[in-house]
């Protein structure tokens, strides 16, 4: 049993981390084929993943109904809610719209989802204002170069912003092309080194953890 | 309480209330200030320019309802260019809830051009699997998309005639915002496929895309509103993203404006504490 749980799944990881590895540098046909066969393998993984989250997530706001947890009308609403749009989803068969005309499921689409989305992301504005004026304070050396890189960059990324200071838009585009890239370039080098040692980590069976149960 | 510490602790309310006036004055009252051109948005239509007819050009529309602020007029203004160009448009989805808006988005703007679907586009619509979509259409487009969005095969249609995977794919953009996105096409599409990538992003996720900009790894970036009013300025058609600029002006230009108050507030009350512990002691 031991072998099924903890090696078996490590030699799996191995030997498809390495073939992997290895194809990417193999332009041969079979190589290709194996990508090819591969790719089609993750995107049914994906689709299983996908009913997986959504399994897990009926199980925990039904818990949380169940128990009448703290916040458990919202969990109603959710439950409400996801079986509500899965049944109008099923009903027309997925699609929100046939020949321009919109379904039931795209109703539900652009009149519900389409709105509330847009409003949580367009709350951010008003909180964001708002978190400024409380903490953007220039308290250190450092936190005076942010404030006045972000005052630059705020009024060269806006038409008003150039207008009042002509050399705000070419100031934004410098901090934008040189600083900020060269930093952000810094960052994705160091991650991406990350990635490789944990890829390889993961490869020879050092890190453990996605097999669950913690380290042994 | 002094002055300044009650301007320091003013309720949040009315901050809301100033921004509120911003977004919505500019919009009933639009000033139309100049939109200048920079260079991002410029590598992505003189590329789109650049293309013969009937060149494939593919976009991939990964953002949900909640970008639409941004990303819906980057999408209308590249389609409209790309449709006046009279490029095969092949578009798809990475993000499941980004599907609907996707279909609006391309039905509407086709319609407009007078476009036929199948023949001049193509919706593909959404495959589960994330960036390994993106991997399966480079080793064979119709194995990713055996039929289209309305679902009729993909196999055969005359947008798609001599495509057999992304290498045969002239120009792709992807307006993305988050992952999978601009990053997932270039690394899992571009790198391997070889054909050239475009981008276009919420104006928060921009700046982390300027390293793959300034390497030519993206020929060219659409960043939030801004490089949408842009390409809606360079196609000579000006839509949501312009009429948007005045109020984003007036709201950058409130945050700033309310930055420098609370600044000055924050030194007084610096300088009045200083001053009363000199005293003190």
């Amino acid at each position: 049993m031991i072998f099924l749980r903890r090696q078996l799944p490590l030699l799996i990881t191995m030997i498809t981390g390495l073939v992997m590895a290895a194809q990417y540098y193999v332009p041969h046909p079979a190589s290709e084929q194996l990508l090819t066969t591969v790719t089609k393998w993750l995107q049914i993984i994906g689709g299983f993943a996908l009913v997986l989250g959504i399994t897990s997530l009926f199980h925990v706001h039904a818990a949380k109904i169940r128990r009448k947890e703290a916040g458990w009308a919202y969990s109603l609403v959710l439950y409400v809610g996801m079986l509500g749009t899965i049944i109008v989803g099923l009903w027309n068969n997925g699609k929100e719209s046939i020949d321009g005309a919109l379904t039931s499921f795209g109703w539900v689409y652009s009149y519900t989802l389409v709105p509330l989305q847009g409003t949580m992301f367009a709350i951010l504005a008003f909180f964001i204002a708002s978190a400024a004026y409380r903490s953007f304070r220039a308290r250190s050396r450092e936190a005076a170069v942010l404030l006045v890189a972000a005052v630059i960059v705020m009024m060269g990324r806006v038409p008003l912003g150039e207008y009042i200071l002509p050399l705000s838009g070419d100031l934004s585009s410098w901090i934008l092309n040189v600083l900020n890239a060269s930093v952000r370039r810094a960052i994705l080098i160091g991650v991406s080194l990350g990635a490789v040692a944990l890829s390889f980590k993961i490869i020879f069976g050092v890190e453990r953890s996605y097999l669950g149960g913690g380290k042994e | 309480m002094t002055f300044a510490e009650r301007m320091l602790r003013i309720d949040r309310r009315i901050i809301f209330l100033v921004i509120g006036l911003c977004t919505l004055v500019p919009l009933l009252f639009p000033v139309g200030l100049p939109i200048k051109i920079s260079s991002e948005v410029r590598g992505v239509y003189d590329y789109i320019e650049g293309l013969p007819e009937g060149s494939v050009f593919l976009l991939s529309l990964d953002f949900d309802p909640a970008s639409k602020p941004e990303l819906y007029p980057q999408a209308i203004a590249v389609l409209r260019h790309a449709f006046k160009k009279n490029l095969r448009v092949v578009a798809m989805t990475l993000w499941v809830s980004g599907t609907g808006l996707a279909d609006q988005i391309l039905t509407q703007t086709a319609k407009e051009a007078g476009k036929e679907n199948g023949k001049d586009y193509v919706f593909l619509g959404w495959s589960p699997g994330g960036s390994a979509v993106i991997l399966n259409m480079g080793q064979d487009l119709y194995n990713a998309f055996p039929a289209d969005y309305g679902g009729k095969a993909t196999k055969g249609l005359p947008v798609l005639a001599g495509v057999q995977n992304l290498r045969d794919v002239t120009y792709a953009i992807s307006l993305g915002a988050g992952n999978p996105g601009v990053e997932a096409w270039y690394v899992f599409g571009k790198d391997k496929y070889k054909f050239e990538l475009g981008g276009g992003c919420t104006g928060v996720i921009a700046p982390g895309l300027y390293p793959l900009l300034r390497s030519g790894q993206i020929n060219g970036l659409i960043g939030g509103l801004r490089g949408a009013a842009e390409y809606e300025t360079l196609i000579g058609q000006k839509g949501k993203a312009v009429a948007g600029m005045d109020a984003q002006s007036a709201t950058h230009l409130a945050i700033i404006v309310l930055v420098a108050i609370c600044n000055i507030f924050y030194f007084s009350l610096r300088r009045q504490q200083r001053r009363q512990d000199g005293m003190g002691s």
